[in-house]
């Protein structure tokens, strides 16, 4: 409580200051963390985007194979990438904006090592072929338990520190950040409710089948999008837009009435993966039109974050980190537009079980996401070393693949998913089938080999990434040993 | 209340969150298991035999999902292209279910007796001998590894606390020869569970080799019996529709 | 009791009641950011929390900008 009283004082007045006044430790374990499981997730994703325009890279190997490597990237990029994006940004932001230093540092950092262990037994078990079989919920139990743990350390961690704020209100970030907690808490643990074969047989099996399990698995896969990559990444964007740009959010009222009604709104939509199955009809159109009415918050968040740059829009003449975060919110925009239009019943008929939702969601979580993370960390690291970023010019060179690589990969998939739902309902003349299964395989492979290129253009960008990251951090490394020898010969000379 | 205590009362803020984000589940959710519309009365939908349920965990392993569906959806050209659309009753017993999202290959809620299993095989082997265009990966390994049936009872016993039918007790072997008939029920005796996979996987001899049993008998077992349960003939154009 | 649980299970009924609680709630939050020119000011002065965490690191950033800046031209 001592720390808190000073901060509460006069404002610290070097950033030496700082380090000690909050825990920049953890937040920069997490933040390296995330720039890692970025390089590794996004390769492993070009790796299997390649097996699906040339499926000779399977290459008769178990641990490799398409089925077993798929979780192994959306892990990796989710909750590797994402996770620990936001572990960094919501342990950075909560001090921040509280003026108080992360509570328990010892628990802070128990997080790290819980969260990364799972992920990597993650990795593993996948090629293994340990899994629950079920979408973004693969674990299995023993690694539900330790993510469990360590989650409800992480909430604990966030709340004090919530509590120790020198700083009457708690600003918006943080709900965000309190609401994903929250959300997936409750995510994982009803999604995750087994029963296990035996104490040390990692498989098991699920409390629920057929149409049950089904809403409950999309519930949660909903929701992993609604809470994990949007309400969380908006915690992030309420923080570093402001931030960067040195100007005030557009609008607070907004910013609350689009919080509830969002993480009101999102628990409702999940149904929406479900259109045309043997899931009851009520349940998905009730899921139709909750996700039109989510439109509106979500273009809410958009809006507010993009109008903060009004009056400065020449910042994203001069500031390759803005451009990242602006262009992340344009694609917010544009795939929560895409997202509620997927969602009516007629459109999904053709869309749903098609490549135009990995478009969809790709355009969500490479361009929403991955750059609002980007330019997050861009922000992020420097600040949490004391240096300059190694090289601006390496960012716009990021910045330029990244959106190239993004506009590849959606525009191909749009051919993909809209061109394959379109042949597979095609009737000839007779009434027969004009196209079998087969013959739409052949028709997408130009567009999986662009959406490969696509998603390798966007993994250089991450690589040039953590290089530019890994030469900012060794010079934060080696200023930082250089004062230490300076100051350790100052008082030798004094003595 | 004033919303001002909200924001600068963090306990307060979390019991809102909680109860704000609660509600769209519990209301999606939680009548799925009351309404008995959710899943319809049908004749012939059974549980899986041990060497099906096998298959089946070997589905799931190999993430078979990924890529191919098991839901037909009910229109004009996926009832043509795979069969009648999937009832709510024929997954009751896939725990966990196995819709999929993403069919980069087709639809397999039908793909039972479609093939024979010699294809079968060679296309799980090597599927552009076959379909020279496919872009399914091989899986050549299923042919030559034994399948573990080590934990066999096991995973019975973990299926039979979560809702399967499986028996343990004379009682429960009696009501499911009433159910299913003899030939069935006791093929869901967890007490015999391996012997009855043995003889089920030496009968049809799935993978043309009758010396091992092979995790391509179980998979190909499996594959086999998706969606040949019901019986379609027997009921009359549309019976199904009122409960969609 | 067991009347007001057979009403609220016609979906008639149940959708409009619920439809009438949301929008209330949504209404009442709206009304209530909106009403008092006075809360709103309040709220809007809570925009400048990230800003006023005394960022010492802004300075090097910025020449640093200004200097790609010029390299460029």
């Amino acid at each position: 409580m001592s720390q808190a009283a000073t901060t509460a004082g006069a404002a610290p007045a070097a950033s030496v200051a700082s380090t000690e006044q909050y825990n920049y430790a953890i937040v920069k374990k997490f933040a390296v963390a995330a720039v890692l499981w970025g390089v590794f997730g996004m390769a492993a994703g070009v790796w299997i985007a390649s097996q699906l325009a040339w499926p000779f890279l399977n290459f008769d190997i178990a641990q490799i194979t398409f089925g077993r490597f798929r979780p192994v990237h959306t892990t990796a990029v989710i909750f590797g990438f994402g996770g620990n994006a936001l572990f960094a940004t919501s342990y950075y932001v909560v001090q921040r904006t509280c003026h108080a230093r992360l509570w328990n540092d010892s628990l802070a950092s128990f997080t790290f090592y819980g969260w990364n262990l799972a992920l990597i037994l993650g990795v593993i078990s996948y090629m293994a072929g340990i899994t629950q079989g079920r979408e973004y919920a693969e674990f299995n139990w023993q690694i539900d338990l330790i993510i469990l743990v360590t989650w409800v350390v992480y909430f604990l961690v966030f709340t004090m520190t919530l509590l120790r704020r020198n700083q009457p209100h708690i600003y918006v970030a943080n709900w965000f950040f309190m609401s994903f907690i929250l959300a997936t808490a409750l995510l994982h643990i009803f999604n995750n409710i087994e029963v296990p074969v035996g104490l040390f047989n990692p498989q098991s099996y699920p409390m629920f089948s057929g149409v049950q399990d089904a809403m409950r698995q999309w519930w949660y896969g909903h929701n992993a999008v609604g809470f994990f990559l949007t309400a969380a990444f908006l915690g992030m964007m309420y923080y570093f837009v402001p931030k960067q740009a040195g100007r005030p959010i557009y609008s607070y009222k907004l910013s609350i009435i689009h919080f509830w009604a969002l993480i009101f709104l999102y628990m409702w939509v999940g149904a929406h993966h479900l259109h045309w199955t043997a899931l009851p009809d009520w349940v998905s159109t009730l899921a139709a039109t909750f996700s039109i009415l989510l439109l509106l918050p979500s273009w809410g968040g958009m809006i507010n974050g993009i109008m903060t740059l009004s009056g400065a829009w020449d910042k994203l003449r001069t500031d390759p980190i803005m451009l990242f975060l602006i262009t992340a919110l344009a694609f917010y925009g544009m795939s929560t537009f895409e997202g509620p239009m997927m969602s009516l019943k007629s459109v999904n008929a053709l869309s749903h079980y098609t490549d135009w939702t990995v478009g969809h969601v790709h355009s969500g979580a490479l361009g929403w996401v991955a750059m609002i993370s980007f330019g997050s960390l861009y922000h992020l690291i420097p600040r949490l070393w004391n240096v300059n970023l190694f090289s601006l010019k390496l960012v716009y060179v990021h910045f330029f693949l990244a959106t190239v690589g993004i506009v590849l990969y959606i525009t191909a998939m749009w051919v993909a998913g809209i061109g394959q739902g379109l042949m597979l309902r095609a009737f000839d003349q007779y009434g027969n089938l004009a196209y079998t299964f087969t013959e739409s395989v052949v028709f997408l492979h130009q567009p999986y080999v662009v959406r490969a290129i696509g998603g390798g253009l966007f993994l250089l960008g991450m690589v040039i990434m953590a290089f530019n990251i890994f030469m900012t951090v060794r010079s934060g490394i080696k200023a930082e040993a250089r004062a230490r020898q300076e100051a350790i010969e100052a008082e030798a000379r004094t003595a | 209340m004033k919303h001002e205590s909200v924001e600068t009362n963090a306990g307060l803020l979390i019991v809102l969150t909680l109860a704000v984000i609660s509600v769209g589940g519990l209301v999606e959710i939680v009548p799925l298991f009351y309404i008995d519309d959710t899943v319809e009365e049908v004749d012939g939908v059974r549980p899986y035999t041990p060497l099906e349920q096998r298959g089946r965990d070997i589905y799931i392993r190999e993430g078979c999902y990924a890529c191919h569906s098991q839901m037909v959806r009910p229109f004009r050209d996926e009832m043509l292209r795979y069969g009648n659309y999937s009832l709510a009753a024929e997954s009751q017993y896939d725990y966990p279910f196995q819709w999929g999202s993403k069919r980069t290959g087709p639809d397999l809620a039908r793909v039972g007796g479609k093939y024979s299993n010699e294809w079968q095989v060679q296309h799980l082997i090597d599927p552009q001998s076959l379909v020279p265009e496919s872009i399914m990966p091989g899986y050549p390994w299923l042919a030559e590894t034994p399948l573990d049936m080590s934990d066999l009872e096991d995973r019975m016993i973990a299926l039979k606390r979560v809702g399967v039918p499986y028996s343990l007790t004379e009682e429960e072997y009696e009501r499911n020869v009433e159910k299913y008939g003899e030939e069935h029920a006791r093929m869901f005796d967890i007490n015999r569970a391996e012997e009855n996979l043995i003889e089920q996987a030496q009968a049809e001899n799935f993978d043309g080799n009758s010396a091992t049993i092979t995790e391509m008998d179980a998979i190909v077992a499996y594959m086999q019996v998706l969606g040949t349960m019901v019986d379609f003939s027997e009921y009359d154009d549309g019976h199904f529709a009122e409960f969609r | 009791m067991l009347s007001l649980w057979e009403w609220i299970q016609d979906m008639g009924n149940s959708k409009t009641l619920a439809l009438i609680l949301f929008m209330s709630t949504f209404v009442g939050v709206v009304i209530y950011l909106f009403a008092s020119p006075r809360r709103a000011r309040k709220f809007e002065t809570y925009r400048y929390i990230p800003l006023d965490d005394d960022d010492s690191h802004r300075e090097p950033t910025t020449s640093r900008r200004d200097k790609t800046e010029s390299d460029e031209q």
